[in-house]
């Protein structure tokens, strides 16, 4: 009991501490994921690249949109819906924003 | 007696049809008189030629004689020849006149109820011989006339200048039963007549019959007495409808004597059911002020079982249908709107159940009475559902209460109005209607309902009452014309369950997102179940994560930190602000090795911390003993800079964490006012000021060893009510686009008209015709589709 006196004392008077007061031992972090574009909606269908391009919204496929519906990025860094673009370079294969001759830089996993 | 003269009637009435059967008739009610078996013999066909013969037996010279010859020479063997009669056999001269004098005194000794001088038998012999010699017409007219003037006689009696009408009653009732047992008697004597002359000349009434008409003719014909008997019943009638006890074998008897007569309905009915209807109109028109609804209900159903029990028991049964029509047009028909204006609500309101059947039970015996019902019901659950719903004050309450309410009125209509289809669609339609009266609010109450029984420490209910009750809401949330709105903010709750882990059970969530996806289509629900997905791919991400971390060489770290990420895809989830906080340097190393683990994985993607949605557990060595502390990723911040400091000032943390102000000063409160104070704040205040200076907490106890340190939940403020509903009116712009293109893709081309249409079929949510012109340029812009050339109004899907 006397200890616990004097602690509180202390305490009024700048009381020496623990080394450390504080350690974190558990961290749940929540973290959003989405495609590294420069531009949010595909210039072709107007669609933000989150979700599902207009097509493949209009077949409904409930749930498995995002996974058929990727995106894709050019050499010139432009992205647009895979699905789209696949349909957009039967006619022709430039980039629909910068005229560049379109070939593909990489594909969204 | 009564009994009596009803079977006689029917047998006459009978008797006009077939013969045949007035045989049996007549020998069941007379098994023991072998003279009536023997008349019924000669009713056979063959009795146009045995009168001759028995004429021959009961002569003098006829077979008696014959006889006594056989007797006086037994044995002998003599030739027997049988000759002719010289000459007929004659009658005495004034044979009729005698035979008819003996008749007419035995029937005045009936009249007079005498006894009678001759055996019946003698007399019936007498009948039948007279019958037999061509005397029956000479016959039938005595007897008629004497009839006539015994019956004439009689009317002297009923025409007193006043007489009480019970009395007259009464008297009238024992004047018509004797002249019944009267008319039997005679009959009985006359049989003979009955069967030969009468039946052989149609256009001759029966003696029965014209018993009767004399009586009606001489009797109940008269004005007066007609007046005096028919009034006289009425008034008993009257009387018993008042609640008086009256003679009904009195009533009964000389109603079935006007029926008998067949001037019932002439005479009776008419007059009757005028009393009637008059008094019905005023008991109406009174107890309909008097009483309240159920009371008057329950009379009017006395008041048929009673005009039911009336009918049983003396008024002809061919007036069932006009009295009974009276008695509910004048009691119910002429109230209808009144009753269902004054009591239905309250009827409603107080779930009077058994009230509620007999008004049930009574309208539908009038005509328009279920229509009436309907409407009125389908006001009143306007009515009141609009109460429920309009009102701000009562947003708290307003899903139980329509919850509640719904099943009141089902439990109504499956119990009262005995699950009428009418009555359920109506019940339908009502709350489609009214729930819809308010915009959003309904849909967004709903939602937050669900989350509340879904999440975790809601106890009240088992898994089975969870599923009913989900069960029960779901038929609300078909009422909605907004479901969006409800998935926007069911969304919202739904990711605070799981990324908190307070989801209830993962059973229940699953079976609403089933709910929800048989009502409104995998599309609706599409979204949701992707959250579900992300929360199982972060488990597998996690694991792939630590053991990521084993293998990096991570010795340098100076304290191990147990990091588990959850990973949201964009566009599931609700968006939440993106707020930009300084970490510690050991958090930010360990998401970096989180960003390189991610994106090494999967290329393209970007990540975006969302410091608002973590928590962690912290260790905390107070002097008084080690506590584990669960809290917010704000408030750990804030904690862990005690690590270097004593006192610190508001701004100084706010420097450090760089934590958006009014986030900061709601967690320093939760930290340093809560329940659990782990900090001190000087000056003490609820409110955090710029500055105010923090201070750990050296003599912190607490009886627990973990703590959870609540954070303070901002008020949901209009805007972001309002950000919800901005989202909500975005994805309605995207969902019109695309159901549009789906459209277009079917029909290739299509009307304008047909095309909205079509629109309207499928958008579950309400649009203006102008919203979707807009959408139509827009996608006609994007070269979706193209106006038709040739036909204006008319558009072709581009491919």
């Amino acid at each position: 009991m006397a200890d616990e006196d004097n602690s509180s004392d202390r305490v009024d008077n700048e009381t020496p501490k623990p080394e450390k007061m504080f350690t974190l031992k558990k961290w749940n972090a929540v973290a959003m994921w989405s495609w590294d574009v420069e531009c949010d909606t595909c210039a072709i269908c107007r669609v933000q690249v989150m979700d599902a391009c207009l097509r493949c919204q209009a077949e409904s496929k409930a749930g498995s949109g995002r996974q058929d519906c990727v995106v894709v990025w050019g050499e010139c860094n432009h992205s647009f819906h895979y699905c789209c673009m696949s349909l957009w370079v039967k006619q022709n294969n430039r980039c629909p924003l910068c005229q560049q001759e379109w070939s593909i830089q990489r594909m969204g996993k | 007696m009564s009994n009596h003269i009803r079977g006689r009637i029917v047998g006459r009435e009978d008797s006009e049809n077939s013969p045949v059967q007035k045989r049996t008739l007549l020998s069941a009610e007379y098994p023991g008189s072998k003279k009536l078996k023997l008349a019924d013999e000669m009713t056979d066909t063959a009795n146009q030629k045995r009168p001759n013969f028995s004429a021959l037996s009961t002569s003098p010279n006829g077979i008696n004689k014959t006889a006594s010859l056989v007797n006086t020479k037994p044995g002998a063997a003599k030739k027997l020849v049988i000759k002719n009669l010289k000459e007929k056999p004659k009658l005495p001269e004034n044979y009729e006149e005698q035979t008819w004098e003996k008749l007419k005194e035995a029937v005045i000794a009936i009249q007079t109820s005498k006894s009678i001088r001759y055996s019946l038998e003698e007399l019936y012999q007498a009948v039948e011989n007279m019958c037999n010699h061509k005397m029956a017409s000479h016959l039938y007219l005595n007897l008629t006339t004497l009839a006539e003037q015994h019956v004439k006689a009689n009317i002297q009696q009923f025409m007193a200048e006043s007489m009480d009408r019970h009395f007259f009653l009464k008297k009238m009732n024992e004047c018509w039963q004797s002249h019944c047992r009267q008319m039997i008697m005679i009959r009985s004597i006359f049989l003979y007549l009955d069967r030969t002359y009468v039946l052989q000349n149609p256009t001759i009434h029966s003696i029965w019959d014209m018993g009767l008409e004399m009586f009606r003719h001489h009797i109940v014909m008269n004005t007066l007495v007609q007046t005096r008997c028919v009034d006289g019943l009425l008034m008993l009638i009257e009387k018993e409808r008042q609640g008086d006890a009256v003679d009904t074998t009195l009533l009964k008897s000389l109603l079935r004597m006007l029926s008998d007569l067949q001037i019932y309905q002439e005479a009776f009915e008419s007059k009757f059911l005028l009393a009637t209807e008059r008094l019905y109109a005023a008991e109406g028109q009174r107890l309909m002020q008097e009483h309240d609804v159920p009371e008057y209900l329950a009379h009017v159903n006395k008041r048929l079982a009673e005009e039911n029990e009336r009918l049983l028991h003396y008024l002809d049964s061919s007036t069932k249908w006009a009295l009974i029509h009276t008695v509910e047009k004048q009691l119910l028909t002429e109230h209808l709107t009144a009753v269902l204006q004054k009591g239905l609500d309250l009827l409603l309101e107080e779930n009077r159940i058994s009230d509620l059947c007999l008004l049930y039970k009574l309208f539908t015996r009038v005509k328009t009475g279920l229509q009436e019902l309907c409407t009125n019901f389908n006001a009143y659950i306007k009515k009141k559902g609009r109460t429920i719903v309009i009102d701000p004050e009562k947003d708290k309450t307003m899903v139980q209460e329509l919850l509640d309410f719904k099943e009141k009125m089902d439990n109504i209509v499956s119990k009262c109005f005995q699950s009428n289809e009418k009555f359920s669609n109506s019940l339908k339609e009502a709350f489609e209607q009214f729930i819809n009266q308010r915009t959003n609010k309904p849909a967004e109450l709903i939602a937050k309902f669900v989350d509340s029984k879904l999440r975790a420490g809601n106890k009240e209910a088992s898994e089975e009452e969870l599923e009913r009750l989900l069960d029960k809401i779901m038929v609300l949330f078909r009422f909605i014309h907004g479901k969006d709105v409800f998935e926007a903010f069911y969304k919202k709750d739904l990711a605070k369950r799981l990324l908190v882990g307070k989801s209830a059970s993962v059973d229940a969530e699953k079976s609403m997102l089933s709910k929800l996806k048989q009502e409104c289509g995998g599309g609706f629900t599409s979204k949701l179940e992707g959250m579900f997905k992300d929360m199982e791919l972060s488990k597998d991400i996690n694991v792939a994560f630590r053991q990521y971390m084993s293998n990096a060489r991570t010795a340098h770290l100076l304290n191990t930190i147990d990091l588990t990420v959850s990973i949201l895809t964009m566009g599931y989830w609700p968006t939440y602000v993106a707020m930009d906080v300084t970490l510690p340097a050991e958090m930010v190393q360990y998401q970096n090795f989180f960003n390189r683990f991610y994106l090494g994985k999967h290329s393209g993607r970007k990540l975006q911390w969302q410091p608002t949605l973590g928590h962690c557990l912290l260790k905390a060595e107070f002097p008084q003993g080690r506590k584990e502390l669960q809290v917010s990723l704000f408030q750990a911040l804030v904690l862990l800079l005690f690590n270097q400091a004593d006192n610190i000032t508001f701004e100084e943390i706010k420097a450090a964490t760089n934590i958006e102000d009014g986030e900061l000063r709601r967690t320093l409160q939760s930290l340093a006012c809560g329940k659990a104070r782990v900090l001190q704040k000087t000056p003490r205040g609820r409110e955090v000021e710029n500055n105010d200076v923090f201070a750990y907490d050296s003599q912190f106890t607490n009886k627990l060893c973990r703590i959870k340190i609540n954070q303070i939940q901002m008020k949901e403020t209009n805007e972001e009510q309002k950000a919800t509903e901005e989202r909500v009116f975005q994805d309605r712009q995207y969902q019109i686009d695309a159901a549009i293109v789906r459209i277009m893709k079917m029909r290739k081309t299509l009307s304008h008209n047909l095309l909205i249409s079509e629109l309207y079929n499928i958008l579950k949510f309400p649009v203006k015709p102008a919203d979707l012109k807009k959408r139509i340029e827009s996608l006609i812009d994007r070269d979706y589709m193209e106006r038709d050339k040739d036909t204006t109004n008319q558009y072709n899907y581009v491919t």
